[in-house]
């Protein structure tokens, strides 16, 4: 009898799974469709074939192996600030600073970058990274001092602080460290020992990708399988249950804020010393926005950020080629990434399919 | 770089601080509607990008800048509306529809000036047009205080007009008694009859209104181009003035004129050949500071109030964000 019960325990279980999965792989469908269908109105609009601007998106973030790997390359970053925003959403600090996290975390990794000579690669690489962790990290205390001493609301002073950041670093560009050389404003190259090695030739994909497949898993173990991230993700889930079971709520604010910054200062390190090579003011086109969408995407689960990355980055890396090939302007994809914003805070379709889905998948099989 | 404060602090500087003070006046009033039925409005930001937009197209095709105003208003009020029916009836949470608002504004905006009108990052042409400025009569003849009140855009005027409107809205007549009413307490409003729906779709339209104001100001006055990022964070200024207010349209009235002097004196800073990154951080500092010492202030009054009747315990006041 006991044999039977469990048999029919996992059995239940694993139809609820994939009753879930399905549910999700629908609704994730649907989202997706919707957004690219308002693209391709758009696209229409404007009086372009939609379907020829969507082709060449699709060839030039995964036409050939190179551009793949570029698309890859791409994701570098968004991976990061992903789960830079993956880690505090969950804790409920809307950190909406991480633009300017990035900015300063990226700096710091570029100075560390060009200004120690003669250093070995196995020792100026983690510098680069230390640096970038510490500064991101740096960029959010001011916030978690108002925040936790104070009571002030975070997503005000982490605005600010974006601003800030991206104008004091690009103070920083134009005159203590400019390279005269450079056409844009830019810092000195980085030392060949500060570069990361490329893992392809022909592409940019380079060695930042792989650090950042692995942090994907090491966040989804932080936040999943240690005390800590369990007290963070009650904090976020329900911060008075968790303050009456005694769990440490403002270091669990802090803590998000901390490591939120220090991530998305790792991912500015990654694509300063993999991609760019110098620091250049306005580099980054939104990673940090960016950021916080494929984490919403992907429901702030530190796993589900990885597809939403690469989805992104596709559309990122697809836009260029679309433009140059088909003429519609790549803001197009802007306008793509907020129609699915919407869609996913619609959640209308998980409501509508999930009771049913699940209903039909357990009645069918029994 | 000789400071002489005499130079800095002008008459024209602080006719310039009225001027920087409207975009974000009207965004904070509009803001403090909905702040007030319950909803922190996060989109405020959006809905200024929308409305400087749609006031430049609307300003070319009706070629008058009320035309321009109208089209603003008109596309704020539909983009809050969606907003609404987002967050009020499909039950979206407010601050991730708010952003999304604010991604969708961005993309959408930028994707318009190149399909619609043909320009990457700006679009300035001759066909825009601005307003006029407007001499009022009396005090323009007045030395000092002339230079300073007269001469700006009818906007600015009606900004500062409508703070006393909205003061007498939300505190002297019953509509306003019923929208703070939703947001101090929603079940005691239902209690008495009143629809929080109506209350809270009612908040979120006016903010939509006030905001394409706000966004004609920013595109219509003075440099009559749209660009990308034209409101420079303006929205989230608004949001930081309603925190410092509480919510109320007088007191959130001198954050932004606090935000709108440093506006203007960053403009002013950077004729000094001062590095003008450094000098455009400074609106963005001093709401730093602001909001910092308005909390400091805030839960200093808290503790005095607990001191004097313990039994407050639960106390807690209500500052919009």
């Amino acid at each position: 009898m006991n044999n039977h019960l469990v048999s029919r325990l996992i059995g239940a279980n694993l139809k609820r799974f994939f009753a879930e999965a399905l549910t999700q792989l629908i609704n994730y469908s649907i989202i997706l469709l919707f957004g690219l269908l308002v693209g391709a109105m758009v696209i229409w609009f404007s009086g372009k074939d939609p379907l020829a601007a969507y082709g060449a998106l699709w060839k030039g973030a995964f036409g050939n192996w190179a551009k793949f790997a570029d698309t890859l390359d791409r994701s570098t970053v968004l991976i990061f600030s992903g789960l830079a925003a993956a880690v505090a959403f969950r804790t409920s600090v809307f950190n909406l600073g991480l633009e300017g996290q990035l900015y300063i975390g990226t700096f710091a990794a570029a100075w560390v970058g060009f200004t120690f000579h003669d250093l070995p690669r196995v020792v100026h690489i983690p510098l680069c990274m230390l640096a970038g962790v510490i500064a991101g990290g740096i960029w959010t205390l001011p916030v978690s001092y108002l925040r936790l001493q104070w009571n002030v609301p975070v997503m005000v002073p982490t605005l600010m602080l974006n601003y800030i950041g991206i104008l004091f670093t690009q103070y920083l560009v134009v005159f203590p460290f400019r390279d005269p050389t450079a056409t844009m404003a830019g810092t000195p190259v980085l030392e060949a020992s500060a570069r990361l090695p490329k893992l392809m030739k022909g592409s940019v994909l380079n060695i930042g990708f792989i650090f950042a497949l692995v942090m994907l898993f090491v966040v989804y173990w932080f936040m999943f399988k240690t005390k800590t991230g369990y007290e963070m993700r009650m904090v976020g889930y329900n911060p008075s249950f968790a303050a009456a079971v005694g769990m440490p709520v403002k270091r669990s604010a802090f803590l998000a804020m901390l490591i939120s910054g220090g991530l998305v200062g790792l991912g500015g390190a990654c694509v300063v010393m993999g991609f760019f090579g110098r620091f250049m003011s306005s580099f980054s086109v939104g990673y940090g926005w960016d950021g916080m969408m494929i984490s919403l995407l992907a429901q702030n689960h530190p796993l589900g950020v990885f597809p939403a990355s690469l989805f992104y980055a596709a559309l990122a890396n697809g836009a260029l080629t679309m433009q140059s090939q088909t003429g519609v302007p790549q803001t197009v994809v802007g306008m793509v990434k907020g129609a699915i914003m919407f869609f996913v805070t619609i959640q209308l379709f998980v409501a509508f399919f999930r009771g049913r889905m699940r209903k039909w998948i357990l009645t069918s099989t029994g | 770089m000789d400071f002489d404060f005499n130079r800095i602090i002008t008459i024209t500087l602080f006719a310039a601080t009225f001027r920087m003070t409207t975009p974000i006046l009207l965004a904070t009033l509009g803001g403090i509607f909905s702040s007030q039925t319950g909803i922190f409005h996060v989109g405020l930001e959006g809905l200024l990008d929308i409305g400087a937009f749609f006031a430049v197209v609307g300003s070319v095709q009706t070629g008058s800048p009320w035309g321009g105003l109208l089209y603003a208003m008109v596309a704020c009020t539909v983009a809050s509306l969606v907003f609404a029916i987002v967050h009020l009836e499909m039950k979206a949470n407010e601050i991730i529809v708010g952003l999304a608002l604010n991604i969708f504004a961005t993309g959408m905006t930028n994707f318009m000036l190149v399909a619609v009108l043909g320009a990457t990052g700006y679009f300035q042409s001759p066909l825009i047009k601005g307003f006029t400025p407007l001499e009022i009569p009396v005090i323009k003849d007045i030395p000092l205080l002339g230079e300073i009140v007269s001469g700006h855009f009818p906007l600015v005027y009606i900004a500062f007009l409508l703070v006393l409107v909205v003061h007498l809205v939300l505190y002297r007549t019953p509509l306003g008694f019923h929208i703070r009413a939703v947001g101090e307490k929603i079940e005691a409003a239902e209690a008495v009859g009143i629809n929080p729906k109506t209350m809270k779709y009612l908040g979120l339209l006016i903010s939509g209104v006030f905001c394409g104001f706000g966004g004609t100001f920013l595109s219509l006055s003075y440099l009559n181009l749209f660009s990308e990022g034209i409101t420079a964070g303006r929205g989230w200024l608004a949001l930081a003035a309603i925190n410092f207010g509480e919510m109320r349209p007088v007191r959130a009235l001198i954050a932004c004129l606090i935000f709108g002097f440093a506006d203007a004196l960053a403009l002013r800073l950077q004729q000094f050949g001062l590095p003008s990154q450094i000098v455009l951080m400074l609106p963005y500092v001093v709401t730093l500071i602001v909001l910092g010492a308005s909390a400091i202030h805030r839960e200093r009054r808290k503790k005095v109030v607990l001191k004097i009747s313990p039994e407050k315990k639960d106390l807690k006041l209500r500052v919009g964000a």
